[in-house]
């Protein structure tokens, strides 16, 4: 979560606003969606259980995971309203994720 | 010169403090994206350690259990941050100025969300991560 909180409070709310914010992991993400909601981040958490959209993306670890199952490699795409790939960032290391203000050049380069 | 036993504590000093600095200020970027700062950290408290036991006379006893402590910690925090953070480099689908692969999954509430649908309408950043943690 903290990478989310780290793009939320980068984004100002008419940034977060004009922008849709969607955060995709393996997880059902009913936590997540109740902290966003109470830190009043505007994100929509989706849930890609089996990983068939991470790896359509190619952006999955394998066996990264603590027990050996398939991971997300980190990363954050920012899309232009044609739906193009304007800039993206995939972490090296997963405790490392894109600095939000890296994030908030791209969205406002839009 | 600064006595062997008061090396050992600054050595354990910076040890811990390295560790607890860096769980709880996860949430300031500069120090999430730098986790080889502990181990840097980790690093200096060795060599703190070190340096209290060549010293040590009379008491022994707090420089080898700070050497024992850094070390440990080095160890630990080396092999987290080199070997079980690291995430291998491979291609991805992603190209700058190219649309990616469409998706529809269910939010939250189960209810479906499609990024086709924003297209013509809104940007979207989509941040991929490993869970809730």
């Amino acid at each position: 979560m903290s990478e989310l909180q780290g793009l939320g409070a980068e984004l100002s709310k008419a940034e977060q606003a004009g922008v849709e914010i969607i955060a995709v992991s393996p997880d059902p993400n009913e936590q997540s969606q109740k902290l966003a909601q109470g830190l009043r981040l505007g994100y929509r958490f989706v849930a890609d259980r089996d990983l068939a959209v991470t790896r359509r993306y190619g952006l999955v670890h394998a066996h990264g995971g603590a027990d050996g199952q398939d991971v997300p490699r980190p990363a954050t795409v920012v899309l232009d309203r044609d739906g193009l790939v304007r800039w993206f960032s995939v972490s090296r290391n997963f405790q490392v994720r894109p600095d939000a203000r890296d994030v908030r050049r791209a969205v406002r380069a839009l | 010169m600064i006595s062997s036993t008061r090396l050992a504590g600054l050595s354990v000093v910076v040890a811990i403090g390295a560790l607890a600095a860096y769980v709880l200020l996860l949430r300031v970027a500069v120090v999430r994206n730098h986790p080889e700062g502990y181990v840097v950290a980790f690093a200096v408290a060795t060599g703190l350690a070190v340096l209290a036991v060549v010293r040590a006379r009379a008491r022994r006893w707090p420089a080898w259990l700070a050497l024992g402590l850094s070390t440990l910690l080095l160890a630990a925090g080396a092999w987290f941050n080199f070997v079980v953070a690291r995430v291998p480099d491979a291609s991805t689908a992603l190209r700058v100025g190219e649309r990616p692969p469409d998706f529809t999954l269910p939010d939250a509430t189960g209810r479906p969300v499609s990024l086709g649908d924003y297209r013509g309408k809104k940007p979207v950043v989509l941040v991929f991560y490993r869970g809730y943690w």
